[in-house]
Protein backbone atom coordinates (compact mmCIF):
# COMPACT_ATOMS: atom_id res chain seq x y z
CA UNK A 1 0.00 0.00 0.00
CA UNK A 2 1.63 3.54 -0.83
CA UNK A 3 1.59 6.44 1.67
CA UNK A 4 0.28 8.47 0.37
CA UNK A 5 0.81 11.30 2.23
CA UNK A 6 4.41 11.40 0.94
CA UNK A 7 3.63 10.97 -2.93
CA UNK A 8 5.02 13.95 -4.75
CA UNK A 9 2.67 16.65 -4.94
CA UNK A 10 1.97 19.95 -6.66
CA UNK A 11 0.07 22.85 -5.75
CA UNK A 12 -1.52 25.11 -8.42
CA UNK A 13 1.42 27.86 -8.27
CA UNK A 14 3.86 25.19 -8.66
CA UNK A 15 1.41 23.84 -11.37
CA UNK A 16 1.65 27.23 -12.86
CA UNK A 17 5.24 27.93 -12.83
CA UNK A 18 5.74 24.34 -14.76
CA UNK A 19 3.64 25.40 -17.78
CA UNK A 20 4.77 28.96 -17.46
CA UNK A 21 8.48 27.11 -18.05
CA UNK A 22 7.39 25.01 -20.72
CA UNK A 23 5.41 28.23 -22.64
CA UNK A 24 9.14 30.36 -22.09
CA UNK A 25 10.80 27.59 -23.51
CA UNK A 26 8.54 26.88 -26.60
CA UNK A 27 7.71 30.72 -26.84
CA UNK A 28 11.61 31.68 -27.11
CA UNK A 29 12.78 28.98 -29.65
CA UNK A 30 14.30 26.86 -26.65
CA UNK A 31 13.17 24.01 -28.11
CA UNK A 32 16.00 21.51 -27.25
CA UNK A 33 15.41 22.60 -23.48
CA UNK A 34 12.08 21.79 -24.19
CA UNK A 35 12.60 17.87 -25.43
CA UNK A 36 14.31 17.31 -22.04
CA UNK A 37 11.23 18.39 -20.36
CA UNK A 38 9.58 14.81 -21.34
CA UNK A 39 10.40 11.53 -19.67
CA UNK A 40 11.90 9.14 -22.02
CA UNK A 41 8.92 7.88 -23.27
CA UNK A 42 7.13 10.85 -23.45
CA UNK A 43 4.01 11.55 -25.90
CA UNK A 44 3.17 14.88 -27.31
CA UNK A 45 -0.53 14.47 -28.79
CA UNK A 46 -2.74 16.60 -30.65
CA UNK A 47 -5.77 14.18 -31.12
CA UNK A 48 -8.86 14.95 -33.18
CA UNK A 49 -11.09 12.41 -31.64
CA UNK A 50 -11.16 13.28 -28.11
CA UNK A 51 -11.79 10.01 -26.91
CA UNK A 52 -9.96 7.25 -29.05
CA UNK A 53 -6.50 5.73 -28.71
CA UNK A 54 -3.91 6.83 -31.18
CA UNK A 55 -4.64 3.61 -33.00
CA UNK A 56 -8.15 3.88 -33.99
CA UNK A 57 -8.63 7.40 -35.39
CA UNK A 58 -5.86 9.81 -36.66
CA UNK A 59 -4.31 12.72 -34.81
CA UNK A 60 -3.02 15.77 -36.04
CA UNK A 61 0.41 15.18 -34.17
CA UNK A 62 0.81 12.02 -32.27
CA UNK A 63 4.67 12.14 -31.18
CA UNK A 64 6.43 9.52 -29.79
CA UNK A 65 10.16 9.94 -28.10
CA UNK A 66 11.41 9.90 -31.98
CA UNK A 67 9.00 12.18 -33.96
CA UNK A 68 9.02 14.40 -31.31
CA UNK A 69 12.80 14.69 -31.90
CA UNK A 70 12.58 14.71 -35.66
CA UNK A 71 10.00 18.01 -34.74
CA UNK A 72 12.49 20.14 -33.02
CA UNK A 73 15.38 19.16 -35.65
CA UNK A 74 13.24 20.13 -38.50
CA UNK A 75 12.05 23.50 -37.23
CA UNK A 76 16.08 24.50 -35.60
CA UNK A 77 17.80 22.55 -38.13
CA UNK A 78 16.51 22.67 -41.72
CA UNK A 79 14.39 25.38 -43.78
CA UNK A 80 10.44 24.45 -44.28
CA UNK A 81 8.62 27.07 -47.01
CA UNK A 82 5.74 26.60 -43.80
CA UNK A 83 8.43 28.28 -41.43
CA UNK A 84 10.36 30.42 -43.66
CA UNK A 85 9.76 33.49 -42.39
CA UNK A 86 9.22 31.26 -39.08
CA UNK A 87 6.12 32.43 -36.71
CA UNK A 88 6.07 33.68 -33.21
CA UNK A 89 4.21 32.62 -30.65
CA UNK A 90 2.89 33.20 -27.69
CA UNK A 91 1.50 30.87 -25.09
CA UNK A 92 -1.20 32.04 -22.77
CA UNK A 93 -2.43 29.86 -19.69
CA UNK A 94 -4.99 29.94 -17.34
CA UNK A 95 -7.72 27.87 -15.51
CA UNK A 96 -4.87 25.42 -13.88
CA UNK A 97 -5.85 22.79 -11.62
CA UNK A 98 -4.34 19.63 -10.32
CA UNK A 99 -5.24 16.55 -10.33
CA UNK A 100 -4.08 13.41 -8.27
CA UNK A 101 -3.57 10.25 -11.03
CA UNK A 102 -1.39 7.60 -9.36
CA UNK A 103 0.72 7.86 -6.60
CA UNK A 104 3.68 9.88 -8.26
CA UNK A 105 1.84 10.59 -11.39
CA UNK A 106 -0.25 14.36 -11.23
CA UNK A 107 -2.13 15.44 -14.09
CA UNK A 108 -2.07 19.44 -14.72
CA UNK A 109 -5.05 20.81 -16.69
CA UNK A 110 -5.26 24.24 -18.16
CA UNK A 111 -6.44 25.78 -20.73
CA UNK A 112 -4.00 27.71 -23.19
CA UNK A 113 -4.51 29.96 -26.24
CA UNK A 114 -1.53 29.38 -28.18
CA UNK A 115 -1.49 32.82 -30.94
CA UNK A 116 0.98 32.69 -33.91
CA UNK A 117 2.10 35.33 -36.09
CA UNK A 118 4.08 35.38 -38.84
CA UNK A 119 5.63 38.38 -41.52
CA UNK A 120 6.18 37.84 -45.13
CA UNK A 121 5.56 39.13 -48.04
CA UNK A 122 1.57 38.30 -48.44
CA UNK A 123 1.44 36.10 -45.65
CA UNK A 124 1.31 38.51 -42.81
CA UNK A 125 -1.36 36.69 -40.69
CA UNK A 126 -1.90 35.72 -36.72
CA UNK A 127 -3.95 32.70 -35.88
CA UNK A 128 -4.68 31.63 -32.54
CA UNK A 129 -5.86 28.26 -31.21
CA UNK A 130 -7.73 27.82 -27.77
CA UNK A 131 -6.85 24.53 -26.24
CA UNK A 132 -7.94 22.15 -23.21
CA UNK A 133 -3.89 21.12 -22.22
CA UNK A 134 -3.37 17.93 -19.65
CA UNK A 135 -0.13 17.11 -18.70
CA UNK A 136 0.40 14.29 -17.32
CA UNK A 137 3.60 14.69 -15.38
CA UNK A 138 5.85 12.41 -13.19
CA UNK A 139 8.70 12.82 -10.63
CA UNK A 140 12.03 11.32 -11.95
CA UNK A 141 15.03 11.75 -10.16
CA UNK A 142 13.25 14.71 -7.96
CA UNK A 143 12.21 16.42 -11.52
CA UNK A 144 8.81 16.69 -12.73
CA UNK A 145 8.65 15.26 -16.47
CA UNK A 146 5.92 15.33 -19.01
CA UNK A 147 4.91 11.62 -19.45
CA UNK A 148 1.98 12.53 -21.82
CA UNK A 149 1.11 16.28 -23.04
CA UNK A 150 -2.22 16.82 -24.36
CA UNK A 151 -3.51 19.38 -26.67
CA UNK A 152 -7.65 19.61 -27.51
CA UNK A 153 -7.90 22.09 -29.65
CA UNK A 154 -11.52 23.11 -29.11
CA UNK A 155 -11.48 23.60 -33.28
CA UNK A 156 -9.62 20.14 -33.96
CA UNK A 157 -12.23 18.60 -36.50
CA UNK A 158 -11.98 22.30 -38.38
CA UNK A 159 -10.07 22.65 -41.69
CA UNK A 160 -6.83 23.89 -39.74
CA UNK A 161 -4.05 26.04 -41.10
CA UNK A 162 -0.89 24.92 -40.92
CA UNK A 163 1.00 24.53 -37.35
CA UNK A 164 4.75 23.68 -37.47
CA UNK A 165 5.20 25.32 -34.34
CA UNK A 166 4.86 23.29 -30.99
CA UNK A 167 1.86 24.25 -29.51
CA UNK B 1 2.56 34.63 -76.36
CA UNK B 2 -0.79 36.70 -77.04
CA UNK B 3 -1.70 39.10 -73.98
CA UNK B 4 -5.54 38.85 -73.50
CA UNK B 5 -7.95 42.07 -73.28
CA UNK B 6 -8.31 42.13 -69.87
CA UNK B 7 -12.05 44.04 -70.42
CA UNK B 8 -13.41 41.74 -73.01
CA UNK B 9 -15.48 39.13 -71.94
CA UNK B 10 -14.04 35.47 -71.31
CA UNK B 11 -13.87 32.37 -73.21
CA UNK B 12 -12.33 30.06 -70.87
CA UNK B 13 -11.00 27.90 -73.22
CA UNK B 14 -8.57 30.49 -74.43
CA UNK B 15 -7.02 30.23 -71.11
CA UNK B 16 -5.17 27.35 -72.26
CA UNK B 17 -3.05 27.78 -74.89
CA UNK B 18 -0.76 24.41 -76.44
CA UNK B 19 1.16 24.44 -79.94
CA UNK B 20 3.78 21.14 -80.35
CA UNK B 21 6.06 23.22 -77.81
CA UNK B 22 4.35 24.82 -75.67
CA UNK B 23 1.58 24.29 -73.33
CA UNK B 24 0.53 27.91 -71.26
CA UNK B 25 -2.40 28.47 -69.12
CA UNK B 26 -3.30 31.94 -68.15
CA UNK B 27 -3.09 33.25 -64.78
CA UNK B 28 -6.90 33.96 -64.83
CA UNK B 29 -8.20 30.39 -64.87
CA UNK B 30 -6.62 30.56 -61.17
CA UNK B 31 -7.72 34.18 -60.06
CA UNK B 32 -11.16 35.21 -61.84
CA UNK B 33 -14.34 34.90 -60.23
CA UNK B 34 -16.37 34.95 -63.43
CA UNK B 35 -14.66 31.51 -64.05
CA UNK B 36 -14.73 29.71 -60.55
CA UNK B 37 -18.53 30.04 -61.30
CA UNK B 38 -18.50 29.00 -64.22
CA UNK B 39 -16.44 25.74 -62.93
CA UNK B 40 -18.73 25.40 -60.16
CA UNK B 41 -21.65 24.24 -63.17
CA UNK B 42 -19.72 23.44 -66.04
CA UNK B 43 -17.41 21.04 -63.91
CA UNK B 44 -18.47 20.15 -60.83
CA UNK B 45 -22.11 20.31 -61.59
CA UNK B 46 -21.50 17.99 -64.73
CA UNK B 47 -19.17 15.26 -64.23
CA UNK B 48 -18.37 12.25 -62.13
CA UNK B 49 -17.85 14.07 -57.95
CA UNK B 50 -16.14 11.84 -55.62
CA UNK B 51 -18.43 12.22 -52.05
CA UNK B 52 -17.66 9.96 -49.83
CA UNK B 53 -16.34 6.40 -49.47
CA UNK B 54 -18.91 3.34 -48.73
CA UNK B 55 -17.44 2.66 -45.18
CA UNK B 56 -18.59 5.91 -43.81
CA UNK B 57 -21.83 4.79 -44.22
CA UNK B 58 -21.83 1.38 -43.63
CA UNK B 59 -24.83 0.59 -41.91
CA UNK B 60 -28.40 1.36 -42.71
CA UNK B 61 -29.33 5.14 -41.61
CA UNK B 62 -26.12 6.30 -41.92
CA UNK B 63 -25.09 9.29 -43.66
CA UNK B 64 -22.39 11.70 -43.79
CA UNK B 65 -22.77 15.31 -45.34
CA UNK B 66 -20.72 16.90 -47.93
CA UNK B 67 -20.68 18.70 -50.72
CA UNK B 68 -20.53 19.20 -54.48
CA UNK B 69 -19.23 22.26 -55.25
CA UNK B 70 -20.57 24.55 -53.29
CA UNK B 71 -23.77 22.65 -53.15
CA UNK B 72 -24.24 20.89 -49.88
CA UNK B 73 -25.53 17.25 -50.25
CA UNK B 74 -26.35 13.90 -47.87
CA UNK B 75 -24.84 10.63 -48.59
CA UNK B 76 -26.74 8.19 -46.83
CA UNK B 77 -27.74 4.59 -46.66
CA UNK B 78 -31.53 3.36 -46.40
CA UNK B 79 -32.64 0.60 -44.72
CA UNK B 80 -32.41 -1.35 -47.29
CA UNK B 81 -28.79 -0.37 -47.99
CA UNK B 82 -28.67 1.83 -51.12
CA UNK B 83 -26.93 4.76 -51.58
CA UNK B 84 -28.25 8.38 -51.80
CA UNK B 85 -26.60 11.74 -52.43
CA UNK B 86 -29.44 14.04 -52.03
CA UNK B 87 -29.26 17.28 -51.71
CA UNK B 88 -28.87 19.20 -48.77
CA UNK B 89 -32.13 22.02 -49.26
CA UNK B 90 -35.61 21.85 -47.97
CA UNK B 91 -37.51 22.08 -50.70
CA UNK B 92 -39.97 24.62 -48.62
CA UNK B 93 -38.45 27.31 -47.97
CA UNK B 94 -34.25 26.33 -48.79
CA UNK B 95 -33.07 25.80 -45.02
CA UNK B 96 -30.77 22.96 -45.45
CA UNK B 97 -32.35 20.16 -43.45
CA UNK B 98 -29.24 17.98 -41.77
CA UNK B 99 -26.56 20.06 -40.20
CA UNK B 100 -24.11 17.24 -38.77
CA UNK B 101 -21.03 15.82 -40.47
CA UNK B 102 -22.16 12.59 -39.95
CA UNK B 103 -24.63 10.51 -38.15
CA UNK B 104 -27.08 7.97 -38.08
CA UNK B 105 -30.60 8.76 -38.24
CA UNK B 106 -33.79 7.01 -40.59
CA UNK B 107 -35.25 10.11 -41.55
CA UNK B 108 -34.11 14.07 -41.36
CA UNK B 109 -36.31 17.08 -40.48
CA UNK B 110 -36.27 20.46 -42.00
CA UNK B 111 -35.02 22.81 -38.41
CA UNK B 112 -37.24 25.61 -39.81
CA UNK B 113 -41.12 24.10 -40.24
CA UNK B 114 -40.56 20.57 -39.44
CA UNK B 115 -41.29 18.76 -42.69
CA UNK B 116 -39.63 15.31 -42.89
CA UNK B 117 -37.64 12.89 -45.35
CA UNK B 118 -36.50 9.97 -45.51
CA UNK B 119 -33.12 8.11 -45.57
CA UNK B 120 -33.62 7.72 -48.92
CA UNK B 121 -35.06 11.46 -49.62
CA UNK B 122 -38.45 11.01 -49.66
CA UNK B 123 -40.94 13.88 -48.26
CA UNK B 124 -43.14 12.10 -46.24
CA UNK B 125 -44.43 14.65 -43.60
CA UNK B 126 -45.93 18.45 -44.40
CA UNK B 127 -45.86 19.58 -40.42
CA UNK B 128 -49.59 21.07 -39.96
CA UNK B 129 -50.69 19.55 -43.57
CA UNK B 130 -54.35 19.69 -43.21
CA UNK B 131 -54.88 23.43 -42.12
CA UNK B 132 -52.41 25.11 -44.93
CA UNK B 133 -52.87 22.70 -47.89
CA UNK B 134 -56.31 21.12 -49.72
CA UNK B 135 -56.56 17.49 -50.00
CA UNK B 136 -55.76 17.62 -53.20
CA UNK B 137 -52.37 19.67 -52.43
CA UNK B 138 -49.47 17.31 -54.60
CA UNK B 139 -46.44 17.53 -52.35
CA UNK B 140 -43.00 17.33 -54.00
CA UNK B 141 -41.82 13.72 -54.41
CA UNK B 142 -38.79 14.56 -52.21
CA UNK B 143 -34.94 16.03 -52.12
CA UNK B 144 -32.98 16.93 -54.81
CA UNK B 145 -30.72 14.28 -56.11
CA UNK B 146 -27.66 13.17 -57.87
CA UNK B 147 -27.13 10.23 -59.94
CA UNK B 148 -24.83 7.84 -57.72
CA UNK B 149 -22.34 5.04 -58.71
CA UNK B 150 -19.81 3.26 -56.97
CA UNK B 151 -16.00 1.72 -58.02
CA UNK B 152 -14.76 -0.40 -54.93
CA UNK B 153 -16.05 1.85 -51.81
CA UNK B 154 -15.74 4.92 -53.51
CA UNK B 155 -19.21 6.89 -54.09
CA UNK B 156 -19.23 9.18 -57.25
CA UNK B 157 -22.57 11.52 -57.55
CA UNK B 158 -23.35 13.06 -61.19
CA UNK B 159 -25.53 16.03 -61.23
CA UNK B 160 -25.35 16.55 -64.66
CA UNK B 161 -27.03 14.91 -67.70
CA UNK B 162 -24.31 13.26 -69.67
CA UNK B 163 -24.40 9.45 -70.36
CA UNK B 164 -20.92 9.02 -69.48
CA UNK B 165 -21.30 6.08 -66.99
CA UNK B 166 -18.38 6.11 -63.79
CA UNK B 167 -16.71 2.79 -65.40
CA UNK B 168 -16.25 5.44 -68.96
CA UNK B 169 -15.12 8.10 -66.68
CA UNK B 170 -12.70 6.38 -64.47
CA UNK B 171 -11.08 4.37 -67.50
CA UNK B 172 -7.74 3.62 -67.17
CA UNK B 173 -7.40 5.26 -63.75
CA UNK B 174 -9.31 2.16 -62.31
CA UNK B 175 -5.64 -0.02 -62.67
CA UNK B 176 -4.11 2.10 -60.11
CA UNK B 177 -6.62 2.14 -58.21
CA UNK B 178 -7.22 -1.63 -58.29
CA UNK B 179 -3.21 -1.60 -57.34
CA UNK B 180 -3.68 0.26 -54.10
CA UNK B 181 -6.61 -1.31 -52.76
CA UNK B 182 -5.50 -5.00 -53.28
CA UNK B 183 -2.70 -4.49 -50.99
CA UNK B 184 -5.82 -6.65 -48.76
CA UNK B 185 -6.20 -9.68 -49.71
CA UNK B 186 -9.71 -9.16 -49.62
CA UNK B 187 -9.70 -6.25 -51.77
CA UNK B 188 -11.49 -3.84 -49.45
CA UNK B 189 -10.50 -1.08 -47.25
CA UNK B 190 -12.01 0.93 -44.84
CA UNK B 191 -12.14 4.78 -43.37
CA UNK B 192 -11.83 4.25 -39.89
CA UNK B 193 -9.57 6.72 -38.87
CA UNK B 194 -10.96 9.90 -39.40
CA UNK B 195 -10.47 13.20 -41.65
CA UNK B 196 -7.39 15.91 -41.30
CA UNK B 197 -8.90 18.69 -42.57
CA UNK B 198 -6.98 21.53 -43.72
CA UNK B 199 -7.68 24.58 -45.72
CA UNK B 200 -5.27 27.16 -47.51
CA UNK B 201 -6.08 30.91 -49.62
CA UNK B 202 -5.34 29.83 -53.12
CA UNK B 203 -6.96 27.92 -56.16
CA UNK B 204 -8.84 24.53 -56.00
CA UNK B 205 -6.13 23.42 -59.08
CA UNK B 206 -3.31 24.11 -57.13
CA UNK B 207 -3.88 21.33 -54.74
CA UNK B 208 -4.86 18.80 -57.62
CA UNK B 209 -1.86 19.96 -60.04
CA UNK B 210 0.19 19.38 -56.76
CA UNK B 211 -0.82 15.45 -55.95
CA UNK B 212 0.74 14.55 -58.79
CA UNK B 213 3.79 16.83 -59.37
CA UNK B 214 7.08 15.18 -59.29
CA UNK B 215 9.15 18.13 -59.64
CA UNK B 216 8.78 19.77 -56.70
CA UNK B 217 9.54 17.18 -53.79
CA UNK B 218 13.44 18.18 -53.85
CA UNK B 219 12.67 21.69 -53.50
CA UNK B 220 9.57 21.72 -51.34
CA UNK B 221 10.27 18.66 -49.24
CA UNK B 222 14.26 18.96 -48.49
CA UNK B 223 13.24 19.53 -44.91
CA UNK B 224 11.15 16.25 -44.95
CA UNK B 225 13.67 14.58 -46.37
CA UNK B 226 16.87 15.84 -44.06
CA UNK B 227 14.44 14.42 -41.15
CA UNK B 228 14.92 10.91 -42.75
CA UNK B 229 18.22 11.31 -43.57
CA UNK B 230 18.91 12.11 -39.88
CA UNK B 231 16.11 10.11 -37.98
CA UNK B 232 15.81 7.23 -40.22
CA UNK B 233 12.09 5.55 -40.32
CA UNK B 234 12.21 4.57 -37.04
CA UNK B 235 8.60 7.01 -35.95
CA UNK B 236 6.84 5.41 -39.15
CA UNK B 237 7.82 5.59 -43.02
CA UNK B 238 5.98 7.74 -45.79
CA UNK B 239 6.07 6.49 -49.70
CA UNK B 240 8.80 4.34 -49.92
CA UNK B 241 11.95 6.93 -48.96
CA UNK B 242 14.66 5.86 -46.85
CA UNK B 243 18.06 6.91 -46.84
CA UNK B 244 20.43 9.68 -47.76
CA UNK B 245 18.78 12.81 -49.64
CA UNK B 246 21.18 12.26 -52.59
CA UNK B 247 20.66 8.66 -52.77
CA UNK B 248 16.44 9.65 -52.80
CA UNK B 249 16.64 12.58 -55.66
CA UNK B 250 18.66 10.03 -57.44
CA UNK B 251 16.46 7.26 -57.03
CA UNK B 252 13.15 9.52 -57.83
CA UNK B 253 15.04 10.58 -60.92
CA UNK B 254 15.72 7.12 -61.82
CA UNK B 255 12.38 5.39 -60.76
CA UNK B 256 9.46 7.57 -60.78
CA UNK B 257 6.77 8.11 -64.00
CA UNK B 258 3.67 9.70 -64.73
CA UNK B 259 1.01 9.43 -66.64
CA UNK B 260 -2.04 11.56 -68.62
CA UNK B 261 -5.31 10.02 -68.95
CA UNK B 262 -8.38 11.14 -71.79
CA UNK B 263 -10.43 12.15 -69.29
CA UNK B 264 -8.10 14.52 -67.30
CA UNK B 265 -6.82 12.53 -64.89
CA UNK B 266 -3.23 12.14 -63.90
CA UNK B 267 -0.94 9.26 -62.26
CA UNK B 268 2.42 9.49 -60.69
CA UNK B 269 4.35 6.76 -59.33
CA UNK B 270 7.29 5.52 -56.97
CA UNK B 271 7.64 2.62 -57.65
CA UNK B 272 8.80 0.05 -54.82
CA UNK B 273 11.46 -2.17 -54.90
CA UNK B 274 12.67 -5.69 -54.66
CA UNK B 275 14.31 -4.57 -51.41
CA UNK B 276 10.93 -2.93 -49.96
CA UNK B 277 9.04 -6.50 -51.38
CA UNK B 278 11.83 -8.35 -48.87
CA UNK B 279 11.56 -6.23 -45.92
CA UNK B 280 7.83 -6.56 -46.01
CA UNK B 281 7.62 -10.49 -46.25
CA UNK B 282 11.03 -10.82 -43.59
CA UNK B 283 8.51 -8.38 -41.38
CA UNK B 284 4.70 -10.09 -42.52
CA UNK B 285 5.76 -13.28 -43.88
CA UNK B 286 2.01 -14.64 -44.08
CA UNK B 287 0.53 -11.32 -45.04
CA UNK B 288 2.70 -10.96 -47.82
CA UNK B 289 2.66 -14.82 -48.94
CA UNK B 290 -0.91 -14.02 -48.80
CA UNK B 291 -1.19 -12.11 -51.94
CA UNK B 292 1.63 -13.89 -53.72
CA UNK B 293 -0.92 -16.12 -53.64
CA UNK B 294 -3.77 -14.67 -54.92
CA UNK B 295 -1.83 -12.05 -57.63
CA UNK B 296 1.49 -13.77 -58.27
CA UNK B 297 5.08 -12.62 -57.01
CA UNK B 298 5.68 -10.66 -60.11
CA UNK B 299 2.78 -8.17 -58.89
CA UNK B 300 4.22 -7.72 -55.50
CA UNK B 301 6.58 -4.70 -56.48
CA UNK B 302 3.24 -3.19 -57.95
CA UNK B 303 1.28 -3.91 -55.02
CA UNK B 304 3.73 -1.53 -52.78
CA UNK B 305 4.69 0.89 -55.03
CA UNK B 306 3.41 4.38 -54.03
CA UNK B 307 0.83 5.58 -56.73
CA UNK B 308 -0.58 8.97 -56.98
CA UNK B 309 -3.98 8.73 -58.73
CA UNK B 310 -5.87 12.11 -59.72
CA UNK B 311 -9.08 11.61 -60.74
CA UNK B 312 -10.27 14.50 -62.14
CA UNK B 313 -11.82 16.84 -60.86
CA UNK B 314 -12.03 16.37 -57.27
CA UNK B 315 -9.94 13.71 -55.64
CA UNK B 316 -6.68 12.24 -55.20
CA UNK B 317 -6.31 8.48 -54.53
CA UNK B 318 -2.37 8.42 -53.38
CA UNK B 319 -0.81 5.79 -51.72
CA UNK B 320 -4.12 4.39 -49.87
CA UNK B 321 -5.10 7.63 -49.13
CA UNK B 322 -8.11 9.93 -49.94
CA UNK B 323 -7.67 13.00 -50.55
CA UNK B 324 -11.00 15.28 -51.47
CA UNK B 325 -9.99 18.89 -52.53
CA UNK B 326 -13.17 21.12 -51.68
CA UNK B 327 -13.91 24.74 -54.06
CA UNK B 328 -15.10 27.42 -51.81
CA UNK B 329 -14.32 30.50 -53.43
CA UNK B 330 -11.18 31.45 -56.19
CA UNK B 331 -8.85 32.04 -53.71
CA UNK B 332 -10.45 29.58 -51.17
CA UNK B 333 -10.01 25.64 -50.60
CA UNK B 334 -10.51 22.81 -48.00
CA UNK B 335 -8.80 19.93 -48.84
CA UNK B 336 -9.95 17.05 -46.65
CA UNK B 337 -7.83 13.83 -46.23
CA UNK B 338 -8.06 10.31 -44.69
CA UNK B 339 -5.73 7.20 -44.63
CA UNK B 340 -7.42 3.80 -45.15
CA UNK B 341 -7.27 0.88 -43.38
CA UNK B 342 -6.87 -2.12 -45.62
CA UNK B 343 -8.80 -4.81 -44.20
CA UNK B 344 -7.50 -8.56 -43.61
CA UNK B 345 -3.68 -7.26 -43.33
CA UNK B 346 -2.24 -7.63 -40.26
CA UNK B 347 -2.64 -4.36 -37.78
CA UNK B 348 0.24 -3.69 -37.02
CA UNK B 349 0.94 -3.07 -40.61
CA UNK B 350 -2.21 -0.04 -40.68
CA UNK B 351 -1.24 1.32 -37.53
CA UNK B 352 2.51 1.98 -39.35
CA UNK B 353 0.93 3.66 -42.26
CA UNK B 354 -0.96 5.96 -40.11
CA UNK B 355 1.87 6.78 -38.23
CA UNK B 356 3.91 7.42 -41.16
CA UNK B 357 1.10 9.28 -43.06
CA UNK B 358 0.95 11.08 -39.80
CA UNK B 359 4.88 12.11 -40.81
CA UNK B 360 4.02 13.95 -43.59
CA UNK B 361 0.33 15.13 -44.38
CA UNK B 362 -1.99 17.02 -41.98
CA UNK B 363 -1.40 20.14 -40.55
CA UNK B 364 1.73 19.85 -38.69
CA UNK B 365 3.21 17.54 -40.77
CA UNK B 366 6.98 17.58 -42.21
CA UNK B 367 6.16 17.84 -45.77
CA UNK B 368 1.93 18.58 -46.99
CA UNK B 369 2.18 22.41 -44.85
CA UNK B 370 5.27 22.88 -47.36
CA UNK B 371 2.78 22.28 -50.52
CA UNK B 372 -0.10 24.44 -48.51
CA UNK B 373 2.72 27.68 -48.24
CA UNK B 374 3.45 27.02 -51.88
CA UNK B 375 -0.49 27.52 -52.67
CA UNK B 376 -0.39 30.78 -50.56
CA UNK B 377 2.58 31.89 -52.56
CA UNK B 378 1.16 31.11 -55.68
CA UNK B 379 -1.97 32.49 -54.64
CA UNK B 380 0.16 36.04 -54.38
CA UNK B 381 2.69 35.66 -57.24
CA UNK B 382 -0.75 35.72 -59.54
CA UNK B 383 -2.10 38.54 -58.58
CA UNK B 384 0.66 40.07 -61.38
CA UNK B 385 -1.14 41.01 -64.11
CA UNK B 386 1.71 42.29 -66.36
CA UNK B 387 2.80 38.40 -67.00
CA UNK B 388 -0.28 36.62 -67.86
CA UNK B 389 0.50 32.86 -68.40
CA UNK B 390 2.47 30.12 -66.97
CA UNK B 391 4.51 27.60 -68.25
CA UNK B 392 3.97 23.71 -68.04
CA UNK B 393 6.19 22.44 -71.12
CA UNK B 394 7.91 19.89 -69.17
CA UNK B 395 8.27 16.96 -70.83
CA UNK B 396 5.92 18.57 -73.88
CA UNK B 397 5.87 15.59 -76.30
CA UNK B 398 5.47 12.49 -73.82
CA UNK B 399 1.76 12.91 -72.91
CA UNK B 400 0.82 9.88 -74.89
CA UNK B 401 -1.76 8.42 -72.61
CA UNK B 402 -0.68 4.86 -73.57
CA UNK B 403 2.86 5.18 -72.54
CA UNK B 404 4.21 6.45 -69.69
CA UNK B 405 6.16 9.60 -69.06
CA UNK B 406 8.69 10.56 -66.92
CA UNK B 407 8.38 11.40 -63.12
CA UNK B 408 9.17 15.15 -63.25
CA UNK B 409 7.43 15.85 -66.74
CA UNK B 410 4.04 18.01 -66.28
CA UNK B 411 2.17 15.59 -68.11
CA UNK B 412 -0.64 14.93 -65.23
CA UNK B 413 -0.80 18.61 -65.07
CA UNK B 414 -1.82 19.04 -68.66
CA UNK B 415 -4.17 16.33 -68.85
CA UNK B 416 -5.86 18.52 -66.27
CA UNK B 417 -6.04 21.33 -68.52
CA UNK B 418 -6.76 19.64 -71.49
CA UNK B 419 -10.64 18.20 -69.73
CA UNK B 420 -10.48 21.54 -68.34
CA UNK B 421 -10.71 23.47 -71.72
CA UNK B 422 -12.88 20.92 -72.72
CA UNK B 423 -15.45 21.19 -70.26
CA UNK B 424 -15.25 24.90 -69.65
CA UNK B 425 -15.69 25.46 -73.30
CA UNK B 426 -18.52 28.02 -74.40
Amino acid sequence: MSDVASAPAMTRAEAEEFLIREARMLDERRLEEWLDLFSEDGIYWLPIQEDKGPNEATSIIYDQPVRREERVYRLLHTIAPVEDPPHRTLHSISNVEVEERTAGELTILSTQVIYAARTGVGVNEMNYFPARCEHIVRQEAGRWRIAVKRVILINRDHALPSLPFIL
Amino acid sequence: MLSLDPQAPIDASELVAETPTEFRVHKRAYTDDEIFKAEMERIFGNTWVYVAHESEIANPGDYVTTSIGLQPVIVSRDEDGGIHVLLNRCLHRGSIVCRYDKGNSNYFRCPYHGWVYSASGKLTGVAQRGTGYDEEYETPEGLGRARVDTYRGLIFANLGNSEISLREHLGEATRYLDLQFDRSPIGETEARYGTFRTSYQGNWKFQCENSTDGYHGDYVHESFFKVVEQFGNRSGQHNTYSGKFAEIKRQRAKLTYTRSFPQGHGLWVSPATQETVDGLRAKYPEYVRMLEEKHGSEKLIDLFSAFNMYIWPNVAILQGQIRVIKPMKVDETEVHYYQLAWKGVPEEYNTEKLRGYERFFGPAGFGAPDDVEIFKLNNIGLQAEKVEWLILDRGLGRDDPAANARGADETPQRSLWRAWREAMRE
